[in-house]
């Protein structure tokens, strides 16, 4: 299936890495009710763990001064969470014609798994009418629509 | 790595655009993927920040939907034909590898007519049948819109109106109307209305909001959360009452979150724009 036409149908596919799935070491977790618009890396052990508090009905902690409060979340039974990245191409070990020719192959592998995360809301912890939490009921939904159809 | 997991993308049967879909190699399973995204959200990952709050979501996808697409386009040929001549798109050249699932045979039944000669298959797309799979396929979404007790009442999914009583009494056609619209994501708008007629749903009455479609949920954005998280900084700073039972912050982050119970897929975000992000 992969004649003539093999470079092409491969610039469309991303490869995940499935040892690295195997391998994921578990991440924590937080998801913040505010955008903070970079990525990069941040002294979250540092401000905010141990800043949080563990009330009667939830946890408690601030962030630029506002109060947060939220409380665990977990995956829904049967799923795994994973945190993927975009492999980097190495273009400093590859010479740049070499970086071009091989620009179709693309890696993805995850970098940490999770089983749970902190859904943090502001002043209120999330309702049950939370997007997140309707999300979340996503699968089991989409199992019932895909799932084979018995036959007459 | 010809045994492993790779990200591809594939035709949306619904929208006929682009959309990206996990194919398993080895033990050739099909799983779309569907990005949770809402305004205002941001990650901490161990050490880090990742903003966007992005969250997607890997589930099973019936292949027959992906198939349907191409089955209904060849079918307007009106002849049979071999699936490797049906399974063809210059956009999306991995369809090929739709060619390749388990059981593929039992799977076309649902959706075709066939006819053998030389030990070689034809087949013929077949609304009639189509359709009684597609209420089949309704008729599964309806047990376990239930069983996961998911409100599908029509009060709901209205945003204008929102009184005090939520008080619902979820009547089977809500539930047959919810369904069809989670259907309907995965069949084109054509084969999504005859099934409407087959399942004898009425026309939505003008009062009642459309349902569920691409276009609500791209307007669907929560424009006034903004405007009153500052709201609330000013009155907090202000009062400094920290505790009163409705701020005006949690007022808008109901409001929010309301908006958006229209259907399942609302509570995505809009089609992937980014082709793979983090998570």
């Amino acid at each position: 299936m992969e004649g003539r036409d093999g470079a092409t149908v491969e610039k469309h596919r991303v490869h995940l890495r499935p040892a690295t799935l195997r391998d994921a070491a578990p991440a924590t977790l937080h998801l913040l009710p505010c955008e903070i618009s970079v990525n990069r890396p941040a002294p979250v052990e540092r401000f905010f763990t141990p800043a949080i508090r563990r009330g009667p009905d939830g946890l408690e902690v601030s962030f630029r001064g506002r109060r947060l409060r939220g409380e665990d979340v977990m995956v829904p039974s049967g799923l795994v969470g994973y945190v993927m990245t975009m492999e980097e191409k190495g273009e400093v070990l590859m010479g740049k014609q070499e970086a071009l020719e091989r620009d179709s192959d693309c890696f993805m592998e995850a970098t940490a798994s999770f089983n749970r995360f902190t859904l943090w809301g502001l002043e209120a912890i999330p309702g049950s009418d939370a997007k997140m939490r309707g999300a979340l009921t996503w699968p089991s939904l989409a199992a019932a629509i895909h799932s084979q159809v018995p036959e007459d | 790595m010809k045994n492993g997991l790779m990200f591809i993308k594939l035709a949306n049967p619904c929208s006929g655009e682009g959309a990206l879909y996990l194919f398993n190699m080895c033990l050739q399973q099909l799983f779309e993927i569907k990005v949770f995204k809402e305004k205002h959200h941001s990650w901490f990952i161990n050490q880090s920040v990742q903003s966007g709050g992005l969250l997607h979501f890997a589930t099973p996808m019936d292949p027959l939907f992906l198939l349907l697409h191409y089955l209904i386009k060849a079918g307007k040929e009106g002849k049979f034909q071999p699936l490797d001549q049906v399974v063809v798109d210059d956009a999306f050249p991995n369809c090929i590898l739709l060619l390749k699932l388990p059981e593929l045979e039992k799977l076309l039944w649902h959706v075709t007519e066939e006819k053998e000669i030389d030990k070689k298959k034809y087949y013929k797309y077949s609304k009639e049948k189509t359709l009684k799979w597609l209420e089949k396929k309704v008729n599964q979404t309806i047990a376990a819109l239930k069983t996961n007790k998911v409100n599908v009442g029509a009060r709901v999914q209205s945003t204008a109106v929102f009184s005090g009583d939520q008080v619902s009494s979820d009547k089977e056609e809500d539930y047959i109307r919810y369904a069809h619209g989670l259907i309907s994501e995965y069949i084109p708008k054509e084969l999504s209305d005859a099934l409407s007629k087959y399942l004898k749903l009425p026309e939505p009455s003008p009062s009642l909001p459309n349902p569920p479609s691409k276009k609500i949920k791209l307007s669907d954005e929560p424009v006034e959360a903004k405007e009153d998280y500052t709201k609330f900084n000013t009155k907090d700073l202000k009062t400094g009452k920290k505790n009163s039972k409705m701020t005006a912050a949690q007022k808008a982050l109901a409001k929010v979150d309301k908006s958006g119970m229209k259907s399942i897929d609302a509570f995505f975000g809009a089609k992937n724009k980014k082709k793979i992000g983090k998570i």
